[in-house]
């Protein structure tokens, strides 16, 4: 029983990682899309979010948008994302976000799409996730 | 480096001058019919984003803020204000694609050109009006196709009815008000 506790706990300690309002941007067959949400870490350890993954995607990774210069914007591949403790991390559009390349379908608005997180010690989490369309770019993130 | 470099090469017009140096380019639109840029804008005013459509994040915001500003003009009270969006990566986004990118959208199309063409043109193009390009990360597709994202101006630019620039914004973060106020002082 105690041994049961103690496993609990650590699982406990280690789920303390939830994703909340997941949307991904509409986009269509052979292009890109992005997939925004927040992590929440209400756990006592940080957590790292490595991978991603969409089956509607030929290709999924984590990348940021970043501002060059005066006027230029571009985008890179991020390797890892930490969330420290007690802490939330916004994925959102001019920032983090996970990149679906290559769709092998259309992502229309209305759709729910499954994606799955990967992090060191939650491990894979799986998100259902709302299509939206340009509206949603509007939305304020807090 | 590069992107400054490359900066330093490009021209860029000031508030007041022509944009594109008076040239016309023969480009593509989104129904495979040819068009002859800026010709068909002339005696109206043009509102001008730079685009490519493997982009995941800010080009769908700058097509958003352009969506946003048409919106604050119906059609048939500003018969004279004209939409654009021209590719900057016409390889990938043909016709057809540039023409699926606005439909997912369901963008309104009555007064809002996409625009592709020849690189070689394009590039010239892009040159007149100071964007700049440069290939910056890839990623490889299992099937081994290499799909670059471009390291490139973030830009809306608001032209009146003589060709001349009025302000070029941040297309992203467009303050969609101050746009809107310039383009009502010179209707």
């Amino acid at each position: 029983m105690n041994l049961l506790f103690i496993i609990l706990s650590m699982f406990l300690q280690h789920s303390g990682i939830t994703i909340e309002n997941p949307w991904i941007r509409n986009s269509s067959t052979g292009t890109n899309t992005a997939f925004f949400f927040t992590v929440n870490n209400t756990g006592k350890e940080a957590d790292t979010l490595y991978a991603a993954y969409g089956d509607f995607a030929e290709v999924t990774e984590v990348h940021e948008t970043y501002k060059k210069g005066e006027d230029m914007m571009g985008m890179r591949e991020v390797p890892i994302v930490v969330i420290p403790p007690g802490s939330k991390v916004v994925f959102k559009p001019r920032d983090l976000h996970v990149m679906l390349i290559k769709l092998t379908s259309d992502v229309e608005k209305g759709m729910e799409k499954e994606v799955i997180l990967k992090f060191r010690k939650a491990g894979e989490i799986k998100i259902k996730a709302p299509v939206k369309g340009m509206e949603a770019m509007m939305m304020k993130h807090k | 480096m590069l992107t400054l470099v490359a900066a330093l090469f490009y021209s860029c017009s000031e508030k007041g001058e022509k944009v594109y140096s008076g040239k016309s380019f023969v480009l593509t639109d989104m129904n495979k019919k040819s068009i002859t840029y800026p010709d068909i804008t002339k005696g109206k005013i043009t509102v001008v984003g730079y685009i490519f459509t493997n982009c995941p994040d800010i080009c769908p915001l700058t097509t958003n803020n352009m969506r946003l500003l048409k919106e604050k003009f119906p059609r048939r009270d500003y018969p004279e204000i004209e939409f654009v969006s021209i590719s900057f990566d016409p390889k990938v986004d043909t016709p057809e694609v540039l023409k699926k990118f606005a439909e997912v959208r369901d963008l309104d199309l009555n007064g809002w050109t996409f625009l592709t063409g020849e690189p070689a043109i394009i590039s010239d193009l892009m040159h007149e009006a100071g964007i700049i390009s440069i290939p910056g990360d890839s990623t490889v597709t299992p099937a081994g196709e290499k799909i670059i994202f471009y390291i490139h101006t973030d830009r809306i630019s608001v032209i009146d009815r003589d060709g001349i620039l009025v302000e070029n914004f941040p297309g992203s973060s467009l303050d969609i008000d101050k746009a809107y106020r310039e383009i009502i002082r010179i209707y």
